[in-house]
């Protein structure tokens, strides 16, 4: 058994994931992993599989042809499965990083460039438009901060590349959310 | 993942809501500093200030950064003065208190608590020099506070103290009297003062609490305030239903509930990089004088014309006390206060109520028999006879002692001023109207000294 990483992504209607599901079983997929989400109407999923297969194209080919069958509108990709993941050998903390303000073209790509260049790796990122008025966008970047990073220095340079675009950035350690909105059993 | 509403609820929480941990006071028992020599006892004091504060302002600026919400105040608190410091007579206690003054001014604390007596059943030596040098020692320093415990549930209330209080706050609002008499706003008689409290005036390191100890005092009158408007905006709950007080006080518990948490993190936190225990999260709604961060303005929302209005005493008991159950659930270790304060020059939803004539002296005793902590800072005039000030700091313990619970008296007679005279302190200490005090003459009720017994404890009916 190999392990392969299989992403599907395409127009979401009900029976998505029991189409999907079906063509893995069929396939002799063991589903490792899974995520999926919906946006805007598009389905998208990662799994992680392992199968009998000898190469990530002849089942991508196959799961392409089942789909085709099931007459299900997604696009596959499949590739052998990663070795190994960023952040393994790294003491991370997890923080929570919100930029808002009017949107326009390029918000994402300048924050962006700031986690890049301190070897900040964003795990999610989600952009809320409206929630403050119309042309206002929110934008909220769960990061990895390695310890190495000066946080304080990172701080200083997304607000400062926050104030380039007219966005108020607040940078705050992920537990105070939590601590806030869940109630945990320890 | 965390979800769109937790983000957007915290951002709002931060930006438009006012959360902020109020103040990170570090308990520092003096016990192990005693001497009979007041230049060793002095250095002492200021060598264990140093070692156990220095970083304490930094550490706090770190935590705050890292969560990203702020710690606005870095106090200190130590041992009642009046014990550790027995030995000496009023001069020596004003030597004391200088002390503390500077080593709470390098330390970059902006207040220090525990130029104390407690003298509810009785005045050692200590106490009563204490008590004498108030008035200088105040007007000499800038950041310390002075609490004197007078009675509690258990000992009764002990007039003679209640006396000389009285004649003590003229006292010391005459020998601060270029300032408006602000030494008053550093000084509070209180009856069953908690010995862990740590928000200013009050705060002191009792007896029984460790040799350092990290107690963090949380606010948020604006977080709960919102969470109330949305509500009502609302008009319905979960269910569907008509909204109504029940679920007012829902809002409120869940909102407490929150904000303890933030305090509590940050608190545990400091406490660990400081390498000093946690001691308690203090959850007490405590205003400022900033639009949006009242605690007169939840009575507002929740129905009323101002506080002052009919109803303000059912409204005041329910926020205290839904504060207290979501500060419980929050945290096993919820001690200090926690409740609601009404400190007249402090918010502007009070003061505004107070200045014009909403809200009176009278009612003001009523609401604290509901509430943390008590009459509270609260200009009145400045020639008020001694026996009136003391009058009304022994209706406020009676209510203490009775009902077993904190009480308080922050009494500012401005000199000078006339009721209607506004006084300005500047500052989280606000401006205040002075308000009139109850017409009528306490002079022989005060004189006749001693001590109200203890009430019994049992037969609660």
């Amino acid at each position: 058994m190999q392990k392969y990483t299989a992403s599907f992504l395409g127009r979401d209607c009900p029976g998505v994931v029991a189409t999907i599901g079906h063509i893995l079983e069929d396939s002799g997929c063991n589903i490792q992993e899974v995520t999926q989400t919906i946006l805007s109407g598009e389905f998208a999923a990662i799994f992680v599989v392992a199968a009998p297969a000898a190469d990530a194209e002849s089942l991508r080919t196959k799961l392409s042809a089942g789909l085709a069958q099931a007459k299900v509108d997604l696009s596959v990709l499949v590739r052998p499965a990663i070795q190994g993941q960023w952040g393994e050998n790294l003491h991370c903390e997890p923080f929570v990083v919100t930029a808002d303000g009017p949107d326009k073209p390029g918000l994402i790509a300048a924050m962006s460039r700031v986690f890049a260049r301190h070897g900040v790796n964003i795990e999610s990122l989600k952009a809320i438009l409206g929630e403050g008025g119309a042309n206002h966008a929110l934008f909220v970047f769960e990061v990895m901060v390695p310890d190495r990073v000066d946080l304080g220095r990172l701080r200083r340079e997304l607000a400062c590349e926050g104030q380039t675009h007219e966005l108020r950035v607040s940078v705050q350690h992920r537990d105070i959310f939590e601590a806030v909105h869940r109630v945990n059993s320890f | 993942m965390l979800s769109e509403r937790e983000v957007i609820s915290t951002l709002n929480m931060l930006r438009n809501e006012h959360l902020d941990v109020r103040t990170v006071t570090l308990g520092v028992s003096l016990f192990d500093c005693v001497s009979h020599d007041l230049d060793l006892f002095t250095a002492n004091v200021k060598a264990k200030l140093k070692r156990y504060a220095s970083q304490l302002v930094a550490v706090c600026n770190e935590v705050g950064d890292k969560y990203g919400i702020p710690v606005v105040n870095k106090r200190i608190s130590v041992s009642p003065v009046a014990v550790v410091g027995a030995p000496f007579g009023p001069d020596g206690m004003v030597t004391i208190c200088r002390a503390l003054d500077e080593a709470a001014k390098e330390a970059g604390v902006d207040f220090l608590g525990g130029f104390s007596a407690l003298v509810e059943k009785g005045f050692a030596n200590g106490d009563r020099a204490l008590i004498e040098s108030l008035p200088q020692a105040l007007a000499e320093t800038d950041r310390i506070c002075s609490s004197i415990n007078v009675a509690s549930s258990r000992s009764g209330i002990n007039m003679d103290a209640v006396s000389l209080m009285g004649g003590q706050i003229l006292k010391v609002a005459q020998a601060t009297a270029d300032r408006g008499g602000i030494g008053c706003a550093k000084l509070v008689v209180f009856a069953n003062i908690p010995q862990d409290v740590p928000f200013m005036a009050g705060a002191y390191l009792g007896v029984g609490e460790p040799d350092v100890v990290i107690n963090v005092g949380v606010s948020g009158p604006g977080v709960v305030k919102k969470a109330l408007d949305r509500a009502r905006e609302a008009g319905v709950n979960a269910d569907g239903a008509r909204m109504t007080l029940l679920d007012m006080a829902e809002v409120i518990k869940r909102t407490a509930y929150k904000v303890t948490r933030v305090g509590e993190m940050i608190g545990s936190e400091v406490a660990a990089r400081l390498g000093i225990p946690f001691g308690v999260c203090d959850l007490s709604l405590a205003p400022t004088p900033a639009v949006g961060d009242s605690v007169g303005e939840i009575f507002q929302t929740l129905g009323l014309s101002g506080i002052g209005a009919p109803g303000s005493t059912a409204v005041l008991a329910m926020l205290n006390d839904a504060v207290k159950k979501g500060g419980a659930f929050a945290s096993s270790s919820v001690g200090g206060l926690s409740g609601a304060f009404i400190p007249v020059s402090e918010d502007s939803s009070i003061e505004a109520a107070a200045t014009a004539g909403l809200l009176s002296l009278e009612k003001l005793e009523a609401l604290t028999s509901v509430c943390s902590v008590g009459l509270d800072m609260i200009a009145i005039p400045g020639d008020t006879p001694a026996t009136t000030i003391a009058g009304i700091i022994a209706d406020e313990m009676a209510i203490g002692m009775i009902n077993h619970k904190t009480t308080a008296v922050r009494l500012i007679p401005a000199p000078g001023k006339i009721v209607g005279d506004e006084v300005s302190f500047g500052g989280l200490l606000g401006k205040a109207a002075v308000i009139s005090v109850p017409k009528g003459d306490s002079s022989d009720f005060i004189d006749l000294g001693g001590r109200i017994p203890a009430p019994i404890h049992s037969l609660k009916n």
